[in-house]
């Protein structure tokens, strides 16, 4: 009997290191099971968000009315801010910028406490009335929880970004109960590469995240609406629309970014700041509460057609949005622009669809609750610059494909008009300014995965400057090198370069051998680069001065020889591995 | 290239120590220092699977006009030409993220200014967090300036005391100061240790490097401690042993930092050692 058990045990160590053996060759599989576990728990954050959120909605509800309501997103943003300020110590910010940044950079890199920050703070500002969306803090939590698993399991960096991308697909896909939105979402804003390796588990943990949503609270659309049947007139109108929705999200992009700036001015500390603009936007929702909170029942309003204001309120209600968002998110509020970019296209469809029917009373228009459909893809569309989002988001969390031409001109037209005018979208927009958008198996990503430690060529033979040319000369014949650096014989310090073009005048002349020193024929202003510089400055200089090597000094002393042959070489090892995966 | 020092400075007296501490290594390892006058409270490291936020405070923003004055005369004084680093990439607009790639990380024993913490028995989890991540050793100096005479290796035979082993003929080498290993028998008869350093190929190196082995059959770790020189460059491993063992028993390096005044070279789990 004990043979047979150790036969027994010894077949399962036999599977169980081949199993092993195997995942670790094709890690797939691997991916795939972390997937479902980093989707599943995403899915719960952003559950768990959804409902704090409307607890604290329902709770703050009743004060609204009264004469002081309009404080409550004051302090809400003002708690929120001491809370990451101050209890967590995160730096803020809006949260899908950083992932990106991470991802693109940090192999996908997050802290820990990232997981949670973002889900306590937007609930605080977004729960007391403030103008944001629990989407940004979702897909950072979400994506935070699957790189902290990621380093958990000590995994490389590209399965790191796969499942910083399963967090985000499996945060989106719980949040809206939409699992492609969730998918497509991840891979054209977070990741921006779709690859064979990262579509797989990143579909998987969208699917387990939309499932926890179903398990949890049912499978239900996001937001119902009646069956719209799509005539032509309303196609050739979706072009207008796109046109208005794209000016909208330029409008929004821009209030965004000159908001912070202009809080920054007021010398206030960043809680008090952020109590402020909150109170605007307890002022400013006192008038339209439709501008309060991330805005889903405004928008369910709008899609049924139950939205009674005219066309001067409807425009006037998307012009507040645009400013109560602003307010709340550029003063020092957490959450992010998603849910008010959907509330401001749906105002903005609505306003439009108003307009239509002030201008062309006869004609057959559909309902506003169709326009207000596009123009949240509209702005999705613009705002993100990612049609695809757009379009299959609104397909998903409306339940049907019955308006899905005009949903594609529109959300493709916003995104190519934005394009025109802002080039980078609003998340990408602070990256691509500081250089530090670093997509797979672009220029500036190749480049910024070396360094020149890597690069250096350090077989170069150092001379002193009181050396005679004819003993140089039986150094050069040792030498398979054309440059030598010159170095001073006290310090060490790099004096120059010589060049074997500047022995040649004298080398055929014998007499010059003992008189000529090489401090007299040495370059001692040859360019030079610093160990720490960023190699797209090195080639930018290499192209400039048209140099094909330069020396690399580090604290004044020669480290080494840059060359642009061994540059491209790593260049292209790099990009063969950025771009085989 | 040679070998650089990251130095976060700070414009306080107790600064001051830590950063003569620095030069000093500096200056008898051939090192070159490279100093960060922080701007914000925090900052990020990158490392390879790690990301380390270091919360410093307020005293690290102490008057920022004169920080960099103080810095550069100190440098000059220890014949250095100041270099400073400047954060080129940022996380968010007040969260800086600073370059890894050094060869030496100096640390005071917690970075923070409050009296109950700088003392010994304490190391920061910031301190600790970038210990265990980095692949450069971590400078823990004394709580003030201590010029350090000689090299004290700490080796147990852990993986990681191989690594610090190898640090020390490095630094040995550099400063020429005189090198003795110390090791507290855990039962273990001597030829256990000579064995795992034959096993490494450094027996030639110990032979040539080590002035002297101290080797502890009888007593505490904390009582042999004693025998450790006050103005000796301590230089140990960390995390050699697994963490149910770390927090059971508590680390060798918790012991004796929380007994000696020494200045402490520790070389983490994901130092890459090189002779």
């Amino acid at each position: 009997m004990p043979g047979k058990t150790a036969g027994k045990t010894r077949a399962f160590s036999f599977l169980s290191s081949s199993f092993a053996n195997r995942m670790r060759a094709d890690d797939r599989l691997l991916l795939i099971l972390m997937g479902i576990i980093v989707g599943i728990c995403s899915g719960l954050a952003a559950l768990a968000l959804s409902k704090s959120l409307v607890a604290l909605l329902e709770f703050t509800h009743h004060y609204r009315h009264i004469w002081w309501g309009f404080v409550l997103p004051g302090i809400g943003a003002a708690l929120s801010s001491l809370f990451l300020n101050k209890v967590i110590n995160e730096g803020a910010g809006h949260g899908v910028p950083e992932v990106i940044y991470s991802v693109s950079r940090y192999g996908g890199l997050l802290r820990f406490r990232s997981s949670y920050s973002r889900l306590i703070s937007s609930c605080l500002t977004i729960g007391s009335g403030g103008s944001a969306g629990p989407e940004a803090p979702v897909v950072m939590s979400g994506a935070a929880i699957g790189s902290n698993i990621a380093k958990y399991f000590s995994f490389n960096d590209r399965q790191r970004i796969t499942l910083v991308g399963c967090g985000a697909a499996g945060a989106i896909s719980s949040i809206f109960n939409a699992p492609i939105a969730g998918m497509v979402f991840t891979i054209e804003v977070i990741l921006g590469e779709w690859t064979a390796l990262n579509i797989v588990p990143i579909a998987v943990a969208s699917v387990a995240g939309a499932q926890v949503f179903r398990l949890l609270e049912g499978n239900h659309i996001v937001f119902r609406h009646a069956h719209f049947n799509i005539g032509l007139p309303d196609v050739l109108a979706a072009f207008g629309l796109a046109i208005v929705a794209a000016l909208v999200s330029i409008l929004l992009t821009r209030t965004m970014r000159t908001m912070p700036k202009i809080a920054a001015k007021v010398p206030l500390p960043v809680w008090l700041r952020a109590f402020t603009g909150g109170c605007m936007v307890g002022l400013i929702g006192f008038h339209l509460p439709v501008v309060m909170g991330e805005g889903y029942h405004s928008i369910q309003e709008m899609i049924s057609g139950v939205f009674s204001q005219g066309l001067a309120i409807a425009s006037f209600a998307t012009l507040a949005k645009i400013l109560a968002t602003a307010f709340t998110l550029g003063w020092g509020g957490s959450g992010g622009i998603f849910a008010p970019s959907l509330v401001i296209g749906s105002l903005t469809g609505l306003t439009y669809h108003r307009l239509l029917i002030f201008v062309w009373p006869s004609a057959p228009w559909i309902s506003e609750g169709c326009f207000a459909l596009l123009g949240m893809a509209g702005l999705i569309g613009g705002m993100l610059q990612a049609p695809l989002t757009g379009i299959f988001l609104i397909v998903e969390i409306t339940g049907g494909y019955d308006v899905i031409l005009p949903l594609i001109i529109v959300s493709a037209m916003s995104a190519t008009l934005c394009h025109y005018i802002e080039p980078a979208s609003f998340y990408l927009k602070e990256l691509v300014d500081k250089g530090q958008l670093l997509r797979p198996g672009t220029d500036a990503r190749v480049l910024s995965d070396l360094n020149i430690h890597e690069l250096l060529e350090k077989d170069c033979i150092c001379v002193r400057p009181d050396t005679l040319l004819r003993d140089f000369i039986r150094v050069v014949s040792q030498s398979h090198r054309n440059f030598f650096p010159v170095e001073d014989p006290e310090n060490g310090n790099f004096l120059g370069m010589i060049h074997l073009d500047d022995i040649r005048p004298y080398l055929f002349n014998t007499a010059m051998y003992d008189t000529v020193f090489l401090e007299q024929i040495m370059d001692a202003r040859s360019e030079t680069v610093h160990a720490d510089a960023d190699l797209g400055e090195v080639l930018r200089k290499m192209d400039e001065k048209r140099l094909f090597s330069m020396p690399v000094i580090s604290n004044k002393k020669f480290a080494g020889m840059i060359s642009k042959s061994t540059l491209l070489d790593h260049y292209r090892k790099e990009l063969r591995v950025q771009t085989s995966r | 290239m040679e070998a650089r020092l990251f130095h976060i400075f700070r414009n306080t007296p107790l600064g001051r120590e830590t950063f003569l501490q620095s030069i000093y290594f500096c200056r008898k390892t051939g090192t070159s220092p490279v100093v960060y006058i922080p701007q914000h409270t925090k900052f990020l490291m990158y490392f390879e699977n790690d990301v380390v936020q270091v919360d410093l405070d307020s005293s690290y923003l102490n008057a920022p006009e004169t920080a960099k004055k103080h810095a550069a005369d100190l440098l000059k004084q220890g014949g250095f030409d100041p270099v400073f680093l400047e954060p080129k990439n940022f996380t968010a607009s007040t969260l800086p993220d600073i370059p890894t790639h050094f060869d030496f990380m100096c640390c005071p024993r917690s970075i923070s200014d409050l009296s109950g913490k700088i003392g010994l028995g304490y190391i920061g989890p910031r301190v600790r967090r970038i210990v265990s991540s980095a692949h450069f050793p971590v400078l823990m100096t004394s709580p003030v300036y201590k010029p350090w005479k000689s090299i004290t290796v700490f080796f147990g035979g852990s993986e990681n005391a191989v690594k610090a082993l190898r640090l020390g003929f490095r630094i040995h080498r550099s400063s020429g100061m005189p090198l003795y290993l110390f090791t507290q028998a855990e039962g273990k008869p001597g030829e256990k240790y000579e064995e795992i350093i034959r096993r490494e190929k450094l027996e030639v190196d110990k032979n040539r490097y080590a002035a002297d082995w101290h080797f502890f059959e009888t007593g505490s770790l904390e009582d042999n401690l004693y025998e450790v020189p006050h103005d000796s460059l301590v230089i140990l491993g960390s995390f050699g042993h697994g963490l149910i063992r770390d927090i059971m028993f508590g680390s060798t390096m918790e012991k004796i930092q929380s007994v000696i005044s020494n200045n402490m070279l520790i070389a983490g789990p994901k130092y890459a050692a090189g002779i």
